[in-house]
């Protein structure tokens, strides 16, 4: 994506004879594709990110609460199924249709440093911003390391363990802050592209409230983040909540040379 | 007999009715403009477009609007074409309408109507103030629809040299310039309408657009049209002066209520809105109490002229007065006026609602133009003229909201009487005169590429212009008449020894330009000189030496004939029909 | 203040044909108040000079009304799509102050000699969308249907697009890779669309544009609407006309 038109194209360039098409009617099915796009953006992929933002701050109510979001979410019926059709599949595809869109464009902030346009252009920086998080994040959460399906229990330690990481923590944080812009100015688009809001003063009015959700969702995902490594209640985690008590390691007596934590006397980090 | 081949030149209004008068009856026309249609200068008409049709309840009737453009056009017009003009303009406004043209509107949903200079009526049909705007977009709409269906083929970007005349003197086509490839061609016809337009640009600055050098009018001149009129020149009292151009302030702006007014005390020093009423001299009111602000443009001007030149009243001792619409609400403003005052806004930086606008006249028009019969025929077979090209309506001086149309009618009625004409043609002799016209041109172009002089044909044009709105415009003078005429034989002159600073071959505007310049030349000398031989005042025409109009002399149209020997032209004056209504001294001041 | 003596200085990019290359000339050109773009342009012909001294050739460019109305004259000034005409040569020194001004082309829009490109693009989509009104004939038919001023007062702002194709060339999505239809139609097919009798055509306007390059493709950038000269309600209409284009789509998916 090129992040500036041709400023005046370089004196020396020979500039391609290359022109716009006219309009094909009849032809292709970008229309289709494109509404359905939109569409995936807000039904399924909006609505499970809510969801799983909603599941996330249960963190804040400890390692075992959490544990319990994750285990009554991986049982609902047909979860897999639900998992590929409501999200993996809509997620691809808006992932890989949105990085062709977004390829496509020709962002002109430079010169023209209007309101939407930055709004053009942060959807399409918020997308890949996505676009990269989501996969590691889906990677690294959903199919490698302990099995979360099986052992609900460790959600919380597993994803603590990850954000001690400060590299991962600052992902996490430009991520929820990208993916709440992309979502709520979605909606907004949404509204505006589907003729839902087709007066300026409407989408002005429609505006605002989507940046309070999108602020308000972003507080809530700032906050469970915050939950798995800001609070000191649970700062270490048992690797698993639900695994049985006898198990459980008592915390050396005497923290081992050279530790600094003194919250975590026993844990070298 | 296979159907007739007819072109079309100019995409205006009058050039696109034709067309689709053409297209309907089932005919293929082929379109030539030098810009693309939608850019033509019919774009620039502003106030509106009359028609009597007497929704306001005042009375007016198709009589009264003949009579109006009659009298306001100093019985110089012949009444025939113009009584059976004004009866058709009804029907014409609810084509318009039909075709989508979003006219203003009553409250029931009726069509608006609203006052323009030298009626009593509201007469004039109005789309904001961008109702050429409108029309053209809406007949070009019509063109693009027909030419979907195979039946327009458009030459956008092309230029009319010349007409391509047989052996008898009969059209058999024209010969056009590609202003990309610079390449030459001729196309057969077998007739052809000329609707190219006004000739501003022969003054140099005026209000019309840059096309409208009447260059395509003064070709035919040269190859045999009579030009006919050719001195009435309307001025139009309100434009913005500008370094580029003069825009247009409409006379819908008094048309709404719009008052024009000077200080009565020249060493005035408060600014506009503060001076009272008693302090303002609002000289049109005052000497034509009747129609007040609204009188025929050529009064107006020169009431302006007057004020300025002879009571040394223009504003801070510069030639502007005030035109004033600060006492109208915004809203209604905006609602009826906000395209002109956007303009004004845009190239001047006040916003006319607050301060009054500043404002003089400039050169807006032509009433003469291409000789035609009452089938818009020119004297040569096969040619038509249409519009403000043609001379056939407005007489001495044109009437606002008239020429739109004038230019819809004219096209009307040039598209089937050429068809018809065409239809009886008899086949051309050899080929039509094709093969010498193409070679003419060439030589000519091969000339003027490679003439070795030292004048910038940008520098003549100057000169041209400056002349010409000196001597020939709201007043003139023999002497003043002569000098021009003197100043455009040295320009013809030092014309051959123009050099381009341009020699390529592809999109060579200032080649294009400099072939144009020779014919405004050749035109400038119509007006000049037909100028000096009307010793009489008359409508837009007015000689402070000879103040009155002279019925027994005048009352007649000027011919002027191109005469190769002597490269300048000759003239003969014809009859006027005034077989309905019988000339009466024209007076819009208060004894009227 | 000694106004005479102030010069302007304009940089313009240059290119003799489609396809030979671009090259930038400076000129110097003597100020007077009130300049427009197309003044200097026509100061440039009347003396083709370069500010080095250079003899060169006027510069080839689109105009005609000189007044913002015939929308000829786009190109970029300081790098912006704006008309050349209503451009004011002041604006531009408080804009830019002691920054000589820079012409250059439309940069979407092949090029045909210097500042004047090739638009033909919009014009091909006014007739795809078939913006007009399929009248009978001209012929006498009477009146047309009544129109209440607030239909009149809705579709005025629209048909005064001058077709600049200055909301394309802001547009980031109209490009050769999207082949975007541009705002300027859209708005053009709501026009006819909202015309009593234009509105028989709506469907077929409303699948074209639901084609290729069609009204999808809007990302709504805004630019179209902050840049057009003529403030044509551009986005209200993509926004219209998309949710109507939605419907028709529907529509014929389970009537046709
Ligand atoms: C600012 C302004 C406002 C006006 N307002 C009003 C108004 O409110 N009401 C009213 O009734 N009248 C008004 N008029 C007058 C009216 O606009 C014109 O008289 C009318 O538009 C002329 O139309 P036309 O079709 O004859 O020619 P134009 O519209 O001038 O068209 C001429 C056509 O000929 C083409 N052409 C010219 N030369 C050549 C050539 N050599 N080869 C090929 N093509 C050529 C051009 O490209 C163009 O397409 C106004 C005029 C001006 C200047
Ligand atoms: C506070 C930040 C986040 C935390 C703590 C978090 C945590 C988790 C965890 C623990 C899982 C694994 C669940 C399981 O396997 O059942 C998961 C899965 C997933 N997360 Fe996140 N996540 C966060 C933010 C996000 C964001 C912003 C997105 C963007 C859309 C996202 C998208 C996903 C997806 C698509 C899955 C896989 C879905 C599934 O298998 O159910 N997550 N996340
Ligand atoms: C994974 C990578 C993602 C990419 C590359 C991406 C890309 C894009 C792009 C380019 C657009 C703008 C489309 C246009 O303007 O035409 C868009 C719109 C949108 N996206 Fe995403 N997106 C991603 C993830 C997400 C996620 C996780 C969500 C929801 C939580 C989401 C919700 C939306 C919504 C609601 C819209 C507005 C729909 C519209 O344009 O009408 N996107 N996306
Ligand atoms: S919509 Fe505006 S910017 Fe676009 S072509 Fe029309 S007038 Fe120009
Ligand atoms: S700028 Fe372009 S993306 Fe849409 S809102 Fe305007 S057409
Ligand atoms: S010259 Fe007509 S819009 Fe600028």
């Amino acid at each position: 994506m090129a992040t500036s038109a041709p400023p005046i194209p370089s004196h020396a360039s020979v500039r391609g004879i290359k022109k716009v098409q006219p309009l094909r009617p009849d032809q292709g099915h970008s229309f289709l594709w494109r509404k359905l796009h939109s569409l995936s953006g807000l039904i399924p992929i909006g609505a499970f990110l809510i969801e799983h933002i909603l599941s996330n701050v249960e963190a804040l109510g400890g390692p075992a609460a959490y544990g319990h979001q994750v285990r009554l979410l991986n049982s609902l019926p047909q979860v897999r199924v639900l998992e590929w059709t409501f999200i993996f599949i809509p997620l691809a595809f808006h992932a890989l249709y949105g990085l062709w869109i977004a390829l496509r464009g020709r962002a002109t902030v430079n010169i023209y440093p209007w309101a939407g346009n930055w709004g053009y252009l942060t959807q399409r920086i918020t997308g890949l911003i996505a676009f990269a998080y989501i996969i590691q994040h889906v990677w690294r959460q959903r199919f490698s390391g302990v099995m979360l399906p099986e052992h609900p229990g460790a959600a919380f330690a597993k994803v603590q363990h990850e954000l001690h990481n400060p590299w991962m923590l600052a992902l996490y944080i430009v991520a929820m802050i990208a993916i709440s812009f992309h979502f709520s100015y979605g909606i907004w688009l949404f509204a505006a592209k589907w003729g839902i809001t087709p007066g300026t003063r409407a989408r002005h009015r429609f505006g605002q409230l989507c940046a309070a959700f999108g602020t308000a969702l972003c507080i809530l995902g700032l906050a469970s983040i915050y939950a798995f490594v800001g609070n000191p209640k649970y700062a270490n985690a048992p690797a698993d909540a639900f695994a049985p008590p006898a198990i459980t390691q008592p915390a050396p007596v005497n923290p081992p040379t050279g530790s600094t934590n003194p919250n975590q006397p026993g844990e070298v980090r | 007999m296979p159907a007739p081949r007819i072109i079309v030149i100019g995409g205006g209004l009058a050039g696109l009715s034709a067309v689709i008068k053409i297209a309907e009856a089932g005919g293929t026309v082929d379109l030539f403009s030098i810009v693309p249609v939608k850019r033509s200068h019919s774009v620039c008409a502003q106030g509106g477009i009359n028609a009597a049709k007497d929704l306001k309840g005042e009375g007016d009737t198709v009589y009264k609007h003949f009579d109006d453009t009659v009298y306001g056009g100093d019985f110089l017009a012949n009444q025939t074409p113009v009584r059976d003009m004004t009866a058709r303009a009804p029907a014409i406004i609810d084509l318009l309408d039909r075709m989508g043209v979003p006219f203003n509107r009553t409250h029931e949903g009726l069509l608006d109507f609203r006052r323009f200079g030298g009626t009593l009526y509201q007469r004039t049909a109005f789309a904001g103030a961008t109702t050429g705007q409108q029309l053209l977009y809406a007949l070009d709409e019509q063109v693009l629809r027909h030419e979907s269906d195979g039946r327009v083929k458009k030459y956008e970007g092309w230029e009319f040299l010349s007409a391509v005349l047989d052996a008898n003197g009969v059209c058999r086509g024209i010969c056009a310039l590609d202003l990309r490839s610079m390449q030459t061609r001729t196309f057969p016809a077998d007739a052809i309408i000329v609707c190219t337009g006004g000739i501003g640009a022969i003054f140099g600055k005026s209000t019309n657009s840059v096309v409208c050098t009447g260059s395509a009018q003064s070709a035919l001149y040269q190859q045999g049209a009579v030009y006919a009129n050719g001195e009435f020149i309307q001025v139009h009292p309100t434009c913005i002066p500008g370094d580029d151009k003069l825009r247009l302030m409409s006379e819908s702006a008094r048309g709404e209520g719009g008052r024009v007014w000077v200080p009565r005390d020249k060493n005035e020093k408060r600014v506009a809105r503060s001076i009272p009423e008693a302090d303002r001299f609002y000289f049109l009111e005052e000497w034509y109490p009747k129609y007040g602000n609204l009188v025929p443009r050529d009064i107006a001007t020169r009431a302006i002229h007057r004020v300025v030149y002879e009571l040394g009243l223009g504003l801070d001792g510069q030639p502007m007065v005030y035109l004033d619409l600060t006492h109208i609400d915004r809203e209604t403003l905006n609602r009826k006026l906000e395209g002109i005052l956007e303009i004004y806004e845009k190239f001047v930086g006040d916003d006319p609602r607050d301060v009054p606008m500043k404002i003089f006249p400039g050169t807006h028009y032509t009433m003469g133009g291409l000789w035609v019969d009452f089938h818009q025929h020119t004297n040569i077979p096969g040619i038509f003229a249409a519009g403000e090209a043609d001379y056939s309506i407005h007489g001495a001086n044109r009437l606002g909201a008239n020429s739109l149309l004038s230019c819809i009618n004219g096209g009307f009625l040039a598209g089937p009487n050429a068809i018809a004409y065409a239809t009886s043609l008899p086949a051309a002799p050899g080929d039509g005169g094709h093969a010498a016209e193409l070679k003419r041109q060439q030589e000519k172009n091969a000339a003027l590429l490679s003439n070795p002089g030292t004048e910038n044909p940008f520098k003549l044009w100057r000169e041209l212009g400056d002349t010409m709105t000196k001597h020939a415009t709201i007043i003139r003078y023999n002497a003043g008449l002569a000098e021009a005429d003197a100043k455009i034989v040295e320009l013809l002159d030092r014309y051959r020894n123009v050099n381009l600073s341009d020699k390529t071959q592809w999109a060579n505007t200032s080649f294009a330009f400099a072939r144009q310049l020779q014919n405004m030349l050749h035109l400038a000398r119509v007006i000049v000189q037909g100028a000096r031989l009307r010793d009489e005042s008359r409508g837009s025409h007015y000689k402070p030496d000879f103040p009155e109009r002279n019925d027994a002399q005048f009352l007649k149209t000027t011919m002027a004939t191109f005469d190769a020997t002597t490269n300048a032209p000759a003239f003969s004056y014809a009859e006027v029909d005034t077989s309905l209504i019988p000339p009466r001294p024209r007076h819009y001041d208060a004894t009227a | 203040m000694a106004t005479a003596a102030r010069t302007i200085h304009v940089e313009i990019l240059r290119q003799s044909a489609p396809d030979a290359p671009a090259r930038t000339e400076r000129f110097a050109i003597p100020y007077r108040p009130n300049m427009n773009i197309t003044s200097l342009l026509g100061e440039i012909a009347l003396a083709p000079i370069t500010a080095d001294g250079a003899p060169t050739t006027p510069i080839t460019y689109d105009s005609n009304c000189l007044e913002e109305i015939c929308g000829s004259c786009a190109m970029l000034i300081n790098g912006r799509a704006r008309m050349a005409c209503s451009t004011l040569v002041d604006t531009l020194q408080k804009e830019a102050p002691n920054q000589p001004i820079r012409l250059a082309p439309l940069s979407k829009f092949p090029v045909v000699r210097d500042l004047a490109v090739d638009r033909a693009v919009l014009f091909e989509n006014l007739k795809v969308v078939k913006a007009w009104v399929p009248i009978d004939g001209t012929y006498d038919l009477g009146p047309g249907p009544r129109q209440f001023p607030q239909t009149q007062e809705a579709r005025y702002p629209l048909s005064n697009c001058i077709s600049c194709t200055i909301c394309m060339e802001v547009c980031p999505q109209f490009s050769e890779s999207t082949n975007f239809v541009g705002a300027a139609t859209i708005a053009q097919a709501r026009l006819f669309n909202m015309d009593p009798a234009g509105s028989v055509l709506k469907a077929d306007r409303l699948r074209a544009l639901a084609g290729e390059g069609g009204i999808q493709e809007c990302g709504f950038a805004q630019n179209c609407v902050e840049a057009c000269p003529k403030q044509l309600p551009l986005t209200e209409s993509i926004s219209i006309t998309g949710r109507e284009a939605l419907l028709q789509q529907l529509k014929d998916l389970f009537t046709r």
